[in-house]
């Protein structure tokens, strides 16, 4: 299972992309998982809902 | 919302809970599921509710009021072809463009191999990764516009991604003001929050077929139940992320496949893992309205396996008398009211069902009028008056 339910890029694999993140990582987290659910539910959404 | 209106949503939202839960509420809630019967009513094409959602939004709010129903879906319609359409989705007939705009939209089934929305030799690659897969390999397929990854991208893909996921948002956000207003303006309760389906489901409808998956049940067996097993965490994940956050409604599993196999099929391929994702939302606390289309009562044995008051079990084709004897004392019943009698029928013949259904099922509460199937536009209105009526009438305790 190479990505994880709920997941599209994981936090994990995103944040050793950034060079550094010079304020809050737990703001750039926050936002960034939030958008994970939301794409990753327009997948599935595809899936199980049209 | 005025005082009124707040007094009768709690009072149908406890009646509804109540017997979701097997429980024996005032009288027998009056939860039903309508599709293209609300256009008929509102005076709507069937292109009208499928390509304009607003227009089914509007049609099922009317009807909740004129029919005093308890509890609804807000688009039983379900889909929103402007949304296929935008998509460039290949699987749909759509009213207005591909079929006369009085026609509800049509499934079309994958005939051939090449036409599979997933070949057979891509199981390992949907097993590895299922939401990559989807993302990488089916959705473009599945659409006329997109391009699988390693093909030069276009404009049109990237324009169908984009409007696909805005079209999304749209949709849901429209989904929830309309809910609020079914609740603030008819006082009426939403009837299910989220999706579930069941994994096997998956795999037939929407990646092989019925066809290639038939085959694959003889020919790779395997790697079948590998995918069942694969995808059913996602849909787990899909349908709690889905789901009310209250916990109040159930999450709704429509289930198409399941009576159409061998019983060694059921029990190998279709039932563990259905069994194991109602059970994990149960222990989330959310129930799952088991709406099972066509005659399941081959599978009680099965079905009973599941914890008490974990699911709402509908009845389609079967004998909801067998149904409730079988089930009714680990489940609440719903449906069971037969769709040729709601279309041919007689309003007379419409309320001695119901007090037939009611008499036989409900007696101790844990019954849900509604009809067998999704109402559709050859229901007479004056058939939907009486199933009202008649629950009125004869479902007070």
């Amino acid at each position: 299972m190479k990505v994880r339910p709920g997941t599209l890029i994981p936090w994990e694999q995103r944040v050793k992309e950034y060079e550094k993140i010079l304020g809050d990582k737990e703001i750039v987290k926050k936002e960034w998982e939030s958008l994970e659910v939301l794409a990753n539910r327009f997948i599935w959404f595809c899936l199980t809902d049209l | 919302m005025s005082n009124e209106m707040e007094k009768l949503y709690n009072e149908r939202l406890e009646r509804y809970t109540t017997a979701n839960k097997n429980g024996k509420p005032d009288r027998v809630p009056l939860r039903i599921f309508a599709a293209e019967f609300v256009a008929k009513h509102a005076g709507y094409t069937a292109q009208e509710v499928t390509h304009d959602y607003k227009k089914a939004f509007i049609a099922t709010r009317k009807c909740a009021k004129d029919f005093n129903w308890d509890s609804t879906n807000i688009n039983m319609i379900y889909i929103w072809t402007g949304l296929i359409d935008n998509i460039g989705i290949r699987w749909y007939k759509i009213p207005g463009i591909d079929l006369d705009p009085n026609i509800g939209f049509q499934y079309k089934e994958p005939k051939e191999e090449d036409s599979a929305y997933m070949k057979a030799d891509e199981y390992d690659l949907f097993i590895d990764s299922p939401t990559e897969f989807l993302a990488n390999v089916w959705l473009p397929r599945t659409s006329k516009f997109m391009v699988p990854v390693g093909e030069p991208n276009t404009y049109r893909n990237n324009i169908a991604w984009l409007k696909g996921g805005i079209g999304m948002m749209q949709y849901l956000a429209d989904s929830r003001e309309a809910i609020s207003l079914l609740k603030s303006e008819r006082g009426v309760v939403q009837s299910v929050a989220g999706i579930l389906k069941a994994p096997f489901d998956i795999l037939s409808d929407k990646l092989r077929g019925f066809r290639m998956i038939s085959a694959d049940l003889h020919r790779r067996p395997d790697k079948v139940l590998a995918a069942t097993e694969a995808v059913t965490p996602y849909l787990i994940q899909n349908a709690l992320a889905s789901a009310d956050p209250n916990k109040l409604l159930p999450v709704g599993l429509w289930l198409h496949r399941g009576t159409m196999f061998s019983d060694k099929v059921y029990e190998k391929f279709f039932w563990p893992t259905l069994k194991e994702a109602i059970i994990q939302l149960w222990k989330n606390g959310i129930q799952t309205l088991w709406y099972g289309e066509g005659d399941w009562s081959r599978w009680y044995k099965y079905t009973a396996e599941l914890p008490e008051g974990s699911i709402i079990y509908h009845v389609d084709k079967e004998d909801i008398f067998e149904a409730y004897k079988h089930l009714g004392n680990k489940f609440c019943i719903s449906g069971g009211i037969p769709n040729d009698i709601l279309a041919f029928g007689t309003p007379d013949d419409v309320r001695d069902y119901c007090k037939k259904v009611i008499n036989g099922v409900a007696k101790d509460g844990g019954y849900i009028m509604d009809a067998s199937a999704i109402i559709q536009s050859d229901a007479k209105i004056d058939n939907i008056k009486a199933m009202t009526e008649a629950t009125l009438e004869y479902g007070v305790y």
